[in-house]
């Protein structure tokens, strides 16, 4: 005899069913997510003409970073104001799955939706620029991307325990999209940033990643001090932290809005 | 009945008064302020930095600052009012709302005041911010002009926002649509860069839309530009709103036809 599946499995799996089932129905919604980082990575493009192949390597890099998080954040902050626009927030709270595994699902279908968005922008951008892209650690690369897209994962889970707390998450996702293209460096390196956002920019899993892709895409390229490996265990660190703050949020949200009764307010 | 049909200005005011309420009930307050104070702000200050990246100096960077204050009115006047016809449509009331015998011109250009409003602050804040963060010089005596080119840009984008609704009509959704010309202006409107760097078929694409325009405008009165140089500028940006607006109503016409005809128009 077979023991049941555990709930949680189940509630990510039955998640992971609906969000693909959802995407295959609409499969449009890829597109304006990734509209922006084409547009900003083209612009960038003539700002940078005539500076050589390592500009070109940072618009590209960017445009897809960009995309990756569109995914994450819309796909996270939608999926949950849609639940409480259509009324189904307090319901699936309540059941004896907890919530987390449902986000779960959701944000592990975000990475996907993510990495695909990422790379139809390359592609776009690519096709723009007409010539290969000047890289030398093509694998190293790639792995490197999904590291990222990992580090945003985790930042797209603690940003949907918000969103599940708020009313606002539509404000929410229009002021952290833009302000994650600044704070990350997804464009330009940090070292531009004015110093008293050195810290917010480091607590960003993102911005250790880029580092790290920028290392190792851009010969001679000069990051944050602490070079490629700090760069990796900089990724892994915030990454793990945000995870385990997220969890907790999830708790304490998910009771004290159970309590409130607020989980219906639109 | 023709004598029935509600007056022009009755409709345009009703339209311009519920619209809060209706098809812009999307725009809720902190979407409003994250609309004018802070987006504005963000994009700014993203192409400032990767102007700075690309080393051309200070100059380079007050261009980009001016070009991105007057394109985050895209905002409030293409992608809010682009929404309209999706919040019609999501909450079933194009159908009723299309069966009324109110005039289509008040009726659409009242749900446009409020975005008409909301890009003028949009731009105004977006300005600010370039003077305060960033000090873009403003010439003596350049308010006046600055204001009207302010005011000209803001009526000729929701007359394009309008046109793109009117397309929404027939299509499943707006978003797609409200998203890419929410930002195509940043590349074919002089908004980071001169026209001039791009291909030849690609700045006529950029001269037919009211943001090259409205771009080109502030640029000239923010610099003091004399009347002779601004008087064409003003003229090109009236005609792209005129043509917008009447391109608008065509379309509407048309589309509202072909909507009820393939059923499209309760298609979300």
């Amino acid at each position: 005899m077979t023991s049941p599946p555990h709930p949680g499995l189940r509630g990510i799996r039955a998640s992971l069913r609906l969000s693909l089932l959802s995407f295959v129905a609409d499969p449009q919604w890829l597109i304006p997510s990734s509209i922006a980082p084409v547009i900003f990575a083209l612009a960038s493009f003539e700002m940078f003409r005539g500076s050589g192949p390592t500009l070109v390597l940072y618009a590209v890099l960017g445009a897809s970073t960009m995309s990756m998080w569109g995914q994450t954040l819309y796909g996270s902050g939608w999926a949950t104001g849609q639940d409480r626009f259509l009324g189904t927030l307090e319901p699936t709270l309540v059941a004896p799955t907890p919530y987390i595994y449902v986000v779960a699902g959701r944000v592990i279908w975000n990475v996907v939706t993510g990495l695909v968005g990422g790379v139809l922008v390359l592609g776009v951008v690519l096709w723009a620029y007409g010539q290969p892209l000047p890289l030398t650690n093509g694998l190293v690369f790639l792995a490197l991307f999904l590291v990222l897209m990992g580090s945003l994962a985790a930042v797209g889970l603690l940003f949907t325990a918000l969103f599940v707390y708020t009313r606002f998450s539509g404000f929410i996702q229009n002021v952290g999209e833009f302000s994650f293209y600044i704070i990350s460096g997804a464009m330009f390196p940090v070292i531009l940033l004015p110093f008293w956002v050195s810290p917010f920019s480091l607590a960003f899993p993102a911005t250790w990643a880029v580092d790290a892709l920028r290392y190792v895409g851009i010969p001679g390229y000069q990051g944050l001090p602490f070079g490629l490996m700090g760069d990796l265990l900089g990724t892994l660190g915030t990454s793990l932290a945000y995870l385990a703050v997220a969890l907790g949020v999830f708790r304490w949200v998910e009771h004290h809005l159970l309590e409130a009764g607020t989980a219906s307010d639109y | 009945m023709e004598r029935n049909r509600p007056g022009f200005l009755r409709t345009l005011w009703g339209n311009a008064l519920f619209s809060p309420k209706t098809t812009l009930g999307f725009m809720r307050v902190d979407f409003v302020v994250g609309e004018v104070f802070i987006l504005s702000l963000t994009q700014m200050v993203f192409f400032a930095f990767v102007a700075t990246l690309a080393g051309g100096g200070p100059a380079s960077v007050t261009y980009v600052v001016v070009g991105n204050a007057v394109s985050s009115v895209t905002y409030s006047s293409i992608f809010s009012v682009c929404q309209t016809t999706d919040s019609e449509k999501q909450q079933g009331t194009l159908e009723p709302l299309l069966a009324s015998p109110a005039g289509r011109l008040p009726l659409y250009l009242g749900r446009g005041l409020i975005p008409i409003l909301l890009s003028l602050a949009t731009v105004a804040v977006g300005l600010g911010y370039a003077v305060g963060l960033y000090h873009v010089p403003v010439a003596g005596g350049a308010l006046g002009p600055l204001a009207f080119s302010v005011v000209l840009t803001a009526f000729a984008m929701v007359g394009f926002g309008l046109f793109l609704g009117a397309i929404a009509l027939f299509l499943r959704t707006s978003i797609i649509l409200g998203n890419i010309f929410l930002f195509l202006g940043l590349v074919v409107s002089g908004v980071n860069f001169p026209l001039s760097y791009l291909p030849l078929p690609v700045q006529w694409v950029g001269y037919a839309f009211p943001l090259t325009w409205g771009v080109a405008s502030v640029r000239a009165t923010l610099a003091g530009a004399p009347l002779s140089q601004v008087l064409p500028l003003w003229g090109y940006l009236g005609l792209s709103g005129v043509a917008s607006y009447a391109l608008a109503m065509v379309c509407l016409g048309l589309f509202e036809r072909l909507a009820y005809r393939t059923g499209s128009l309760v298609k979300f």
